[in-house]
């Protein structure tokens, strides 16, 4: 494959951009870090959005593959090595250069570095390698930078970059290993899963042996609210340790045998500080979302992530193992997920409660956490007044802040429903599923016809608008997006020869 | 009714919470008002709260050490805020703060303890979204990035932190026009706001910006990096609303 290195900067990044778009994980967030001086930048915990696409996508790293030139040929990638587009590469100094004025500039949060593969995954990386240390030590960058660690590279370059970066991926692409071998044909399950294994036990070793040598105890990752720990609250170590146990010796944290890094480095350095993320593709094999949100789990457990992200899956390549998708990308299907997913991390729930083999997809009607409540009636109404913060957590139309703020508000008083609206609380959701001091709103009742109809026409409107976007609907005085399927053929016939 | 009409800054409403406290006239007889935004009305006594330092002095000295730093740092946000009533809802929950110490931050089922944080929300919200969207852009005369805003609250001092931590080595300025304020940083000498005069504003819009280079780069970015399949401006508007969009690079 030819690489055109002769193109001007305008065109290069053009391209490459081009081909880094389907990437979904944008965010900055996850550790916080003061300027400092004679360097440029320092990062914020939430992260900060930069700016937004025309698709509604924030914009906050500068994302962008070194090359895209590839050797695989995996199927749903608009790189892969059987199309024919043009190829190209940036140099590590076009990309510092790109970084640090953008960043002078405050168009961007720092830098998101992902690659096509050039040559070898080593080769690659060893490029990738020299851009993030360039960046560090030569022009004295302080902002974020997102590393994607390329399956198959050598352990000690992922480490490297891993002292530099402040969170890296890899992408695991799609749930199964089924799904992998027929779409990606030069990758495979195991070969992704090493480095977020080399990484998960970097950041958990690092952690440890920084926390013996300040004598203080840290929570990992910093972050004072729960809401920025994410997913790697839920690491297990009994479930890691099945797979960590294999690899005994670096189980000890002799700083020499569980690094390359030189111990001065290890001393300082926190190692992947913003933790660790991936991302799946939607809607490109057979797996239903049971399947997604299981692996979801598994992988915030065993793996300690702190982010798996999903993407709706656009057909970019002409290929017969590919679904058709005339719909357009299946948005309200990773929409759903991530509901999901946000109810994993941040809501106390497990994937068995959201779904079970049995009924193994999302209500298209209902957010997970609706559905979840209607087929539970039994647990509510909840007592708003005394209730405890997990089970406040899991009534519909409260959330992490609004019940933080339910429980740090009513020890100085009870609280009644206007109160709840100024505390955040969606009451137009909640209200189905609250008392407050004894008493329910008026014209409540709980049951489960009533509650469905009454949050249906709502959820359904906002759907319409998800998965029909830019279109126009005609309005309906009295049916006005309620809960009712087309009559079928059947029906129409049935109807006509009065056979009901 | 008395009503204490004092200048638009904290240390202004804070003289004024001063006098209609110390003027013993019972908190419901009282009202603040700031300077120029207020409809006058019928039988209802004017007095001016001049601004004196001392008198703001004593009370965020009370504040920070009879309530807590914490408490003065809301305070001090929602006098930046954009509602017109800032000065008489400051002094509402200062009423509360005092009464019931650090715990009035929990007690959002009063209405006043609310509204300021109502205020502080909005205030740090919208410095929020322009820690993102500031756009420098290089002046070469006088070695300077440059910015404008218009925000809707007085955010330049939170922004002007924020920047001063991020780019330390750097000569920058970021101009409100909606306030006629400027905050300017020089590299290890830190920032200061000023307001700017006439003369100051008619020069600082005839700095001509270089950089097309990187102006560009950045346009080119922008525009490749939303997916066709995915269109969607709504989503956009909600996240960018239109009235940041004159202000920044990508869309002008």
């Amino acid at each position: 494959m030819l690489i055109q290195q002769d193109l001007s900067l305008q065109e290069k990044l053009r391209i490459l951009t081009d081909a880094a778009k389907y990437d979904v994980a944008c965010t900055s967030s996850g550790v916080a870090r003061k300027g400092k001086a004679g360097m440029v930048g320092n990062t914020a915990e939430s992260g900060i959005c930069h700016s937004f696409a025309a698709d509604g996508r924030c914009i906050s790293l500068l994302k962008i593959l070194f090359t895209n030139q590839c050797i695989y040929d995996c199927r749903y990638c608009i790189n892969r090595s059987s199309n024919d587009t043009l190829r190209t590469a940036f140099t590590p100094d076009e990309v510092c250069r790109l970084t640090m004025e953008f960043y002078r500039r405050n168009y961007i949060e720092g830098l998101f570095l992902s690659s096509g593969i050039l040559y070898s995954a080593d080769y690659t990386m060893e490029l990738i390698y020299q851009t993030v240390y360039s960046l560090r030590n030569e022009h004295h960058f302080n902002g974020y930078i997102h590393i994607k660690a390329i399956p198959g590279a050598e352990e000690e370059l992922i480490e490297r970059i891993g002292f530099l970066a402040d969170r890296m991926s890899v992408n695991l692409e799609l749930p199964t290993a089924q799904g992998l071998k027929s779409l990606a044909p030069g990758k495979t399950r195991d070969k992704i899963l090493k480095p977020m294994r080399q990484i998960q036990r970097g950041i958990f070793s690092q952690q440890k042996l920084l926390e013996e040598l300040s004598g203080e105890r840290k929570r990992l990752y910093g972050g004072a609210r729960a809401g920025f720990t994410g997913g790697a609250s839920l690491f297990r170590p009994d479930k890691a340790s099945a797979v960590l146990l294999e690899g005994r010796a670096s189980e000890e944290l002799s700083p020499n045998r569980s690094f390359y890094a030189p111990a001065s480095l290890q001393r300082e350095q926190r190692f992947v500080p913003a933790g660790q993320s991936t991302q799946m593709i939607v809607g490109a094999t057979q797996e239903n979302d049971y399947q997604m949100i299981k692996v979801t789990e598994a992988l915030y457990q065993s793996y300690g992530l702190k982010r798996v992200f999903f993407s709706a899956f656009v057909r970019v390549n002409e290929d017969s193992l590919l679904p058709a998708l005339p719909g357009g990308p299946p948005l309200l299907r990773e929409h759903r997920l991530y509901q999901a997913d946000w109810l994993l991390r941040f809501y106390g729930f497990q994937a068995d409660e959201l779904l079970t083999e049995d009924k193994p997809d999302f209500n298209v009607f209902l957010d997970p956490k609706c559905d979840w409540a209607l087929r539970h009636l039994e647990l509510f109404p909840v007592e708003v007044n005394r209730a405890e913060y997990q089970t406040l957590l899991r009534v519909p139309g409260i959330g992490v802040k609004s019940a933080g703020r339910i429980v740090a508000a009513r020890r100085n008083g009870p609280l009644d429903f206007s109160a709840l609206k100024k505390l955040g609380v969606v009451l137009k959701r909640a209200v189905y599923f609250i008392t407050c001091s004894g008493r329910m709103e008026q014209g409540t009742r709980l049951d489960q016809d009533f509650i469905t109809s009454c949050l249906i026409g709502d959820e359904r409107r906002k759907n319409w608008d998800i998965s029909h976007q830019d279109s126009y609907r005609q309005l309906s005085l009295f049916h006005d997006m309620k809960l009712e399927e087309e009559p079928t053929r059947e029906d129409k016939v049935s109807a006509v020869f009065g056979n009901m | 009714m008395t009503v204490y009409i004092c200048e638009d800054s904290l240390d202004g409403i804070l003289c004024g919470v001063y006098d209609a406290w110390m003027s013993r006239k019972g908190h419901a007889h009282v009202r603040l008002q700031l300077d120029g935004c207020f409809e006058q009305e019928l039988f209802t006594e004017y007095l001016i709260a001049h601004r004196e330092v001392e008198k703001a002095d004593k009370v965020i000295t009370s504040i920070r050490q009879k309530i807590s730093e914490r408490v003065y740092e809301k305070v001090y946000v929602a006098s930046l805020s954009q509602d017109p009533d800032r000065a008489d809802k400051i002094y509402r929950f200062l009423i509360y703060g005092f009464h019931f110490g650090e715990k009035v931050m929990d007690m959002l089922q009063i209405p006043a303890v609310f509204e300021v944080f109502q205020m502080c929300r909005n205030v740090y919200n919208e410095n929020h979204l322009l820690t993102g969207f500031v756009r420098f852009s290089r002046v070469p005369d006088r070695g300077l990035l440059f910015s404008r805003i218009a925000p809707k609250n007085r955010v330049l001092s939170l922004l002007a932190a924020h920047f001063s931590d991020r780019l330390p080595g750097e000569r920058w300025m970021i101009y409100d026009e909606n306030r006629q304020e400027a905050a300017a940083h020089l590299p290890g000498k830190g920032w200061a706001i000023f307001q700017a005069d006439p003369d100051m504003r008619k020069e600082i819009n005839n700095w001509q910006t270089d950089g097309k280079d990187y102006e560009d780069l950045w346009k080119i970015f922008h525009r490749t990096i939303g997916i066709k399949e995915r269109f969607n401006p709504k989503c956009q508007r909600t996240h960018l609303p239109l009235r940041f969009r004159g202000y920044m690079t990508e869309f002008e």
